[in-house]
């Protein structure tokens, strides 16, 4: 991949210089961002600490997809600084934050239905020589072996299916096993289950939990209260843009959270 | 910048059983029919098809359908180049998911702009690629116009074709022009070798580039993927911009290579020569399975596409038909080429 002399991005790490071993792997101060007259973000503070899965909740229009675009690098914000290892750090890109060593999983998965699951997982950062021609056994080796891997995807015997052939939950098993593959630190994943079957929503919360014993730190986006409460370590609550409500799994009921969901 | 390692790899896939692992060899028949490979099995089986028929009706009749004689395989082999190397470079626009209908006004003009220069003195191999330049730069302007203003590129180079057309007269009139290149650029763009005609060759050659780049080349998964789902691309970190401005300029230069093809082998060049020929290329993609929303599509299905209309046009000549005919069996061959495509695609993403 290519080398970017003009920024200085480290991937996120949980013993970073400065954090003391223990500090957040990515932190969002005093963050405000505006889309002409609406304010979408206000003062907004936020972080992930390594190993741990944030559920973030909110009526629709709160702001969330907003913050997830922020931290992919999609939005930038008016004023307010996020940190990375302690250190201020812009997001200007996509590039950027791939750099961090965030990935990011929509409802509608990045994926390109007329391509082969290999092609899709390697859409971007192809393998290639050094002429750019890809290395396709390797990648394609690489992709079946993803396959049968940690997010073990049922029902599908080879990574030249087209994607366009997939279930909603296979589609964003291969969104996640390419995360995985590219060992990344952080997964955003914007109300990923509203297109899901039950039980694909149950493998895929299944998977966030393996990936978080593997060390990787998830936000997950939901409007299921119950879902969150299955995984999820720390509570969001965001409305109109501000976060109203940041509470452990230990701190909080089922009960509570409802009543914040609802009264806000 | 980062090292490939997964994260899964030391532990979960220790375990894992050899024979668990698909066989990436490991091909089935229905498979490859239902499409995902590279190898655009439809039309493939048609081509043959048709093939087989001309010659098996060659040698039955030899004196009525002079399909294998020396002179129909010379006429079929300087014939595909032309139409083959611009539908080569709009295919693989359209897999981006862009059209250009100003293919045909680029190829008359840079071809009058090439002939001028050489006339005033200059030599061919000096105004070829100066003439090619001129090719990718109207192809610039086209992806310029369309991605800069977010305009539709079918509009966009509808207006670019009147505007080149226009530049056309305006810069010659409405006479023809003559081309005298030398033998040397002659041979080595119209020459033969043996029945093989060297214009084809180069057809061949630059199919094998457009393969490699296609199919092969990362720049073609990123064709690949901003033409079958823009979003998805931008979101994964591609820049469809640039992508789409590349295949813009790849479609200039091959319609101004085309342009050079059909100068060098008549030896003059007509200012209406170009008119309908970028439907005829768009045809020919459509037949050989290039999908017209972008994202699908391959370089041998473009280059047997513009084989077989070729050669339908041919065995209409054979059979002495009138040229209408030719128009009738395209339309025919269009429509049901899309209709096969469309129903190929329904099942396989059902
Ligand atoms: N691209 C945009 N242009 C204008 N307004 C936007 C845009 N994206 C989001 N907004 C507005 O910002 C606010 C927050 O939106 P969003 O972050 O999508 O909320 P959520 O994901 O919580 O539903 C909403 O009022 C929305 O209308
Ligand atoms: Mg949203």
């Amino acid at each position: 991949m290519d080398a970017r002399p003009d920024t200085n991005i480290t991937p996120v790490s949980a013993a970073a210089p400065g954090s003391g071993g223990v500090g957040p792997l990515l932190e969002l101060k005093g963050i405000n961002k505006s889309y002409g007259p609406v304010q979408a973000l206000t003062n907004l503070d936020f972080h992930i600490n390594p190993n741990e899965i944030i559920a973030l909740l909110g009526d629709n229009g709160a702001g969330k997809s907003t913050l997830i675009k922020l931290i992919s690098g999609l939005v930038q914000p008016d004023s307010g600084t996020i940190m990375v290892n302690g250190k201020p750090t812009r997001l200007n890109s996509r590039r950027d934050s791939e750099q961090l060593g965030v990935e990011t999983i929509y409802q509608d998965s990045a994926l390109v239905d007329s391509m082969s699951i290999t092609r899709n997982i390697f859409m971007g950062r192809e393998l290639t020589n050094s002429l750019g021609f890809m290395q396709h056994r390797k990648m394609r080796q690489i992709a079946s072996e993803v396959l049968q891997g940690v997010v073990n995807i049922r029902g599908i015997d080879s990574p030249d299916v087209l994607v366009g052939g997939l279930s909603g939950g296979q589609k964003q098993a291969v969104a996640i096993a390419r995360a995985v593959y590219f060992n990344r630190k952080i997964l955003l994943l914007d109300e990923p289950t509203s297109a899901l079957s039950v039980r694909a929503t149950e493998a895929l919360l299944e998977y966030i939990k393996k990936l978080k014993e593997d060390g990787v730190s998830s936000v997950l986006v939901t409007h299921n209260l119950y879902h969150a409460y299955l995984v999820c370590d720390r509570f969001i609550v965001m409305s109109h843009g501000q976060k109203v409500c940041d509470v452990s799994r230990q701190e909080t009921t089922i009960e509570e959270l409802t009543r914040y969901v609802i009264l806000e | 910048m980062k090292k490939l390692t997964p994260a899964f790899a030391n532990k979960k896939m220790d375990g894992l059983e050899q024979g668990m692992i698909p066989n990436p060899e490991k091909k089935s028949w229905s498979r490859l029919l239902k499409g995902n490979s590279d190898l655009p099995m439809e039309i493939l089986i048609l081509f043959l098809l048709v093939q087989f028929i001309c010659c098996l009706s060659s040698i039955i009749f030899p004196a009525n359908f002079r399909y294998l004689s020396e002179s129909n395989i010379s006429v079929l082999l300087k014939a595909i180049p032309v139409l083959g190397i611009i539908s080569l470079g709009i295919g693989l626009l359209m897999i981006a998911g862009e059209f250009d209908l100003s293919v045909g006004a680029n190829y008359t003009f840079t071809g009058i702009v090439i002939a001028t220069l050489v006339e005033s003195g200059l030599s061919a191999f000096l105004a070829a690629p100066l003439g090619l330049a001129l090719g990718v730069l109207i192809g610039l302007l086209n992806g310029f116009l369309t991605l800069r203003f977010r305009i539709p590129s079918f509009i966009a180079t509808l207006a670019t074709m009147l505007f080149w057309q226009g530049m056309t007269l305006l810069y010659h009139g409405a006479t023809s022009i003559r081309f005298y290149p030398g033998d040397i650029f002659t041979n080595l763009m119209a020459g033969q070798i043996g029945l093989m005609e060297t214009s084809f060759l180069w057809f061949v050659a630059l199919s094998l580039v457009f393969w490699a780049v296609l199919h092969r080349h990362k720049f073609g998964n990123h064709i690949l993927a901003v033409g079958g789902n823009k979003q998805a691309a931008t979101a994964i970190g591609i820049n469809p911009t640039r992508v789409k401005l590349a295949a813009f300029g790849l479609a200039g230069f091959c319609a101004a290579l085309a342009g050079i093809l059909a100068a060098s082998r008549v030896g003059t060049i007509q200012p209406g020569q170009g008119a309908g020929i970028e439907l005829r290329a768009i045809a020919a993609c459509v037949v050989g399975g290039v999908a017209l929303t972008g994202g699908r599509g391959t370089i041998l299905g473009v280059f047997l596409g513009a084989g077989l209309i070729y050669t339908i046009e041919d065995i209409l000549l054979l059979l002495r038909a009138p040229g209408f005919y030719l128009d009738i069996f395209i339309g025919i061959l269009i429509a049901g080429a899309a209709i096969f495509n469309q129903l190929v695609r329904e099942r396989m993403v059902r």
